[in-house]
């Protein structure tokens, strides 16, 4: 009987290394041989992670990538959290790769949707941020990892800086199992300001011929925030953050969102709320948070990302954001989804449609866009037991082994952007689920875990309702004119106003009169340079006045 | 430290019919002019009048936009994205460097004939504003028959749909339209049922001429595709495009919001009009966009240069 080999995996990393040997100085390879270093350590039908996170993108090895001989390389399997580039789906249409694995595909949200009709895309699984990365461990255990860092040493150490985001999970499920760790770098210095990954993790280094693609994602200008936002923001405020005495939070990327932040040191002043709600967040460094953390509302803030511009603002804050002895930030977006679905009071995001049940989606008719952090953070993990205010205040009074629950808030307008009614009788993703043969409708929200939606009309408090049909009045009731809406009554509205399962703006001592811009801490661009002693520097398409 | 470099993408968008005026060739580069003229063997008048007719006004159209396009050159000045509108594929072809100067004027002249010879009179194209697209399909399935028929055809915005077909049926469409809640509902001024099945025969002709016609692979720009809103960048497929357009619907909306995917900072809208303003609102925040029917080329390259510089 033959001996069984225990290392085969070790050696066909071993094999495909000395593929490459002839093109390699220690760990470096010459940024004009990067195709010939993919096509060798690349095996057809091989799994690769391909670093496009939610704000960094490995642009040079993904176009580096898009550029291989597909007679050499095809069938890939590729494991992405964000579809971001288009040449992360040209790859598709070249042969070079054949099915993907993914979160967050809004930047590619349309080809997705065609070209998983036309077949040239297969989808494994549209995960959640948690389940991407933990089935990296498990059953989608990479081949070879394509990352991005901005700086390396000679023996291949890398600091990744602001936007480590999603590199050290991606290469840590690649350097202990075999896999190949191929890193993309800005510039090779003698010194790092830090070790963000061990050199010893890392296989191969190319200097890329241009820095990584960075976007400001979460830069939202003041300027556009409107007065149906602001009032929205004080509902929520007074019925929500106040009432279940809120400590830590989650905020979605939005103009609903960031009207709240601007409100929290003017309305949230006026309230005496100060050092009673929200010292601790996890949130990117989203600079209409600038004004609360200098009027001192804000303790901590952990990041998945960094954002553009913020740099030297987040430097001088060592206090209140997550900063290596360099000075620089260190980000993590494993651990910030960790924090948003275990450790937060609350999150709050909004959403393209939400159906008469309650289930919230983004993903509509023609645009299969995946979901970034929210179905982690906007979901209630049954397991928890906290003991903080807000966790408890949504204990049932029946049930002595009754658990609390996460808040899980959605903030939308009746009518969105496009003139369409966001309260759905069905939601487009039921269509979307049978067009692109997926095994699970994609919904970024599930009822059971929404507890509160908040509208222009009001707050429905979800979690007070004991029966479906319930749930669908409470919804109908803060539906505005929509379809949904309509189907609500005055005698309805007035019975869940006196349950305390609806609540109108004069319930919650909001006047609508006071709704208002001047409202807001700072309303544009050079406010929130000027609460930053102008220590943040808004990307140039930011600047609007110069 | 590298500097972040970021090109500017840019998307150039060409319309087809429907913003011509009298006086619009103007500015062409005379050469140019001779060039087409001699070519086809006609005589550009530019005028309201001429206008009226579909080869004038198809020839034209195209000279208008093919001259835009090799000024911008003389710029060194290059798409990422083209994305033709009906008869605005042919100058889209020509900015991909999929198609040559005198095979474009050739094909866009024959299929201008093959159009006004189909339907002499009685049919042509309506559009309706304020409608889900599947609804019309509903109002349209109660009107249409065998001798008047009428199809579902341009996708313009999310809720801008045009249909085509005989004028009587599309006339019922629309009344039945605006009783339904439509805040537009009216009929076009294209005297031909565009973008419907009933220019099959035109599409034959144009696929029978294309093969006859050497194309090139665009290079590092892609094609937007009329009938389906796909980014192509195969020739047989962008081949179909130009041949099958004028016999299915232009999925304009679905094209922009694929273009989105390809992040472009800067749109050029070339001549004439500039009727996707409301598409191009809906699907773009806050994009730098240029109007060449409003501004010289010299002024266009000037701003594009100046975004570039800033956006460095």
């Amino acid at each position: 009987m033959s001996k069984k080999n225990w290392a085969s995996h070790r050696q066909a990393k071993d094999e495909k290394m000395q593929r490459v040997a002839p093109l390699l100085e220690g760990k470096f390879a010459k940024t004009s041989d990067v195709v010939k270093i993919l096509e060798r350590l690349l095996n057809s039908g091989d799994k690769v992670v391909l670093e496009g996170d939610n704000q960094k993108q490995a642009s040079f090895l993904s176009k580096a990538l898009a550029s291989v001989d597909p007679e050499k390389v095809h069938d890939l399997h590729m494991i992405m959290s964000s579809i971001s580039r288009p040449e992360h789906l040209d790859i598709f249409e070249d042969g070079i790769a054949s099915k993907m694995d993914f979160s967050f595909a809004g930047p590619q949200s349309t080809r997705v949707s065609q070209m998983i009709a036309d077949g040239s895309l297969k989808i494994g699984d549209i995960h959640t941020y948690l389940e991407l990365y933990a089935r990296l461990f498990i059953d989608l255990i990479p081949n070879v990892v394509l990352v991005a860092a901005d700086k390396a040493d000679k023996d291949g150490n890398l600091y990744t800086g602001y936007n480590t985001e999603e590199t050290p999970v991606i290469v840590e499920s690649a350097a202990f199992k075999d896999g190949i760790v191929i890193v993309q770098t800005n510039e090779v210095v003698d010194k790092l300001p830090r070790v963000d990954i061990p050199g010893d993790w890392v296989d191969v280094v190319i200097p890329a011929d241009e820095p990584y693609q960075l976007e400001p994602l979460f830069t939202r200008d003041p300027q556009h925030i409107t007065e149906t936002q602001i009032l929205m923001g004080m509902l929520a405020i007074r019925g929500i953050y106040e009432k279940h005495k809120v400590q830590s939070v989650n905020h979605g990327v939005g103009y609903n969102t960031a009207a709240i932040e601007l409100l929290l040191p003017t309305y949230g002043e006026q309230l005496g709320l100060k050092g009673k709600i929200v010292p601790n967040w996890e949130i990117n460094p989203t600079p209409t948070l600038i004004p609360a953390i200098e009027s001192g509302w804000v303790q901590s803030v952990h990041s998945f990302g960094g954002e553009v511009g913020m740099e030297k603002y987040i430097a001088a804050r060592p206090d209140v954001f997550f900063v290596g002895k360099d000075g620089t930030m260190r980000s993590n977006r494993a651990f910030g989804q960790m924090a948003g679905q275990y450790a937060l009071d609350m999150f709050v995001g909004s959403t393209l449609q939400i159906d008469k049940y309650g289930n919230s989606s983004t993903v509509t008719e023609g645009r299969l866009s995946g979901f970034g952090g929210a179905p982690n953070m906007g979901s209630n993990p049954t397991g928890r037991r906290h003991s903080t205010p807000a966790w408890q205040s949504l204990k049932p009074d029946d049930n002595p082994l009754g658990k609390g629950q996460k808040l899980v808030v959605q903030m939308v307008e009746t009518y969105g952007a496009n003139k369409r009614p966001v309260f759905v009788d069905k939601l487009d993703a039921v269509e979307v689920r049978k067009e692109a043969k997926l095994a699970n409708v994609p919904i970024m929200i599930y009822s059971e875990d929404t507890t509160h939606i908040v509208t222009e009309e009001g707050i429905a408090y979800l979690y007070k309702t004991s029966s479906m049909a319930e749930r669908q009045a409470a919804i109908a009731a803060i539906a505005g004119v929509t379809p949904l809406g309509m189907t609500s009554d005055t005698a309805t509205l007035n019975d869940l106003r006196n349950r305390g399962i609806v609540a109108l703006p004069e319930d919650l001592g909001v006047r609508r009169t006071d709704a208002k811009r001047s409202l807001l801490a700072a309303q544009n661009m050079s406010d929130l340079i000027e609460w930053s002693k102008g220590l943040y520097n808004p990307p140039a398409k930011f600047r609007s006045w110069s | 430290m590298i500097e972040r470099r970021n090109m500017m993408e840019s998307l150039w968008i060409f319309p087809g019919q429907g913003g011509q005026h009298e006086g619009m060739l103007n500015r062409i580069d005379s050469d140019l002019k001779n060039h087409v003229e001699e070519l086809l063997n006609l005589k550009l008048k530019d005028s309201a009048q001429a206008y009226q007719d579909s080869v004038q006004l198809q020839v034209g159209i195209a000279l208008l936009q093919v001259d835009q396009v090799r000024k911008l050159a003389k710029y060194n000045l290059k798409p990422n994205l083209v994305a033709g509108h009906s008869l605005g594929v042919f100058a889209a072809a020509y900015a991909a460097g999929v198609i040559k100067l005198d095979d474009l004027f050739r094909l866009v002249k024959y299929r201008a004939t093959l159009m006004q010879n189909s339907y002499p009179h009685g049919y042509g194209m309506g559009v309706i504003v304020g409608l889900e697209r599947k609804y019309i399909e509903s109002l349209v399935a109660k009107v249409s028959s065998t001798d008047m028929p009428v199809y579902v055809s341009n996708q313009n915005a999310t809720l801008q749909t045009a249909i085509s077909g005989n004028l009587s049926a599309i006339r019922e469409v629309l009344s039945l339209a605006k009783n339904k809640g439509a805040s537009k509902a009216i009929i076009l001024k294209v005297p031909v049922p565009s973008h419907s099945p009933l220019m099959k025969n035109v599409s034959q002709k144009l696929q029978e001429m294309l093969e006859t016609i050497e194309l090139n692979r665009p290079q590092r720009v892609i094609y937007l595709a009329n009938t389906t809103g796909k980014p192509l960048r195969q020739i047989i497929r962008i081949k179909q495009d130009l041949s099958d357009n004028v016999s299915n619907p232009v999925y304009f909306d679905t094209m922009m919001s694929v273009a989105t995917n390809y992040q472009p900072q800067v749109i050029l809208n070339f001549s004439p009009g500039k009727p996707f303003k409301k598409v191009i609102g809906e699907k773009f925040d806050q994009i730098s966009q240029i109007y060449l029917d409003q501004m010289s080329i010299e002024d266009a390259a000037y701003l594009l240069g100046k975004w570039e510089r800033k956006s460095n």
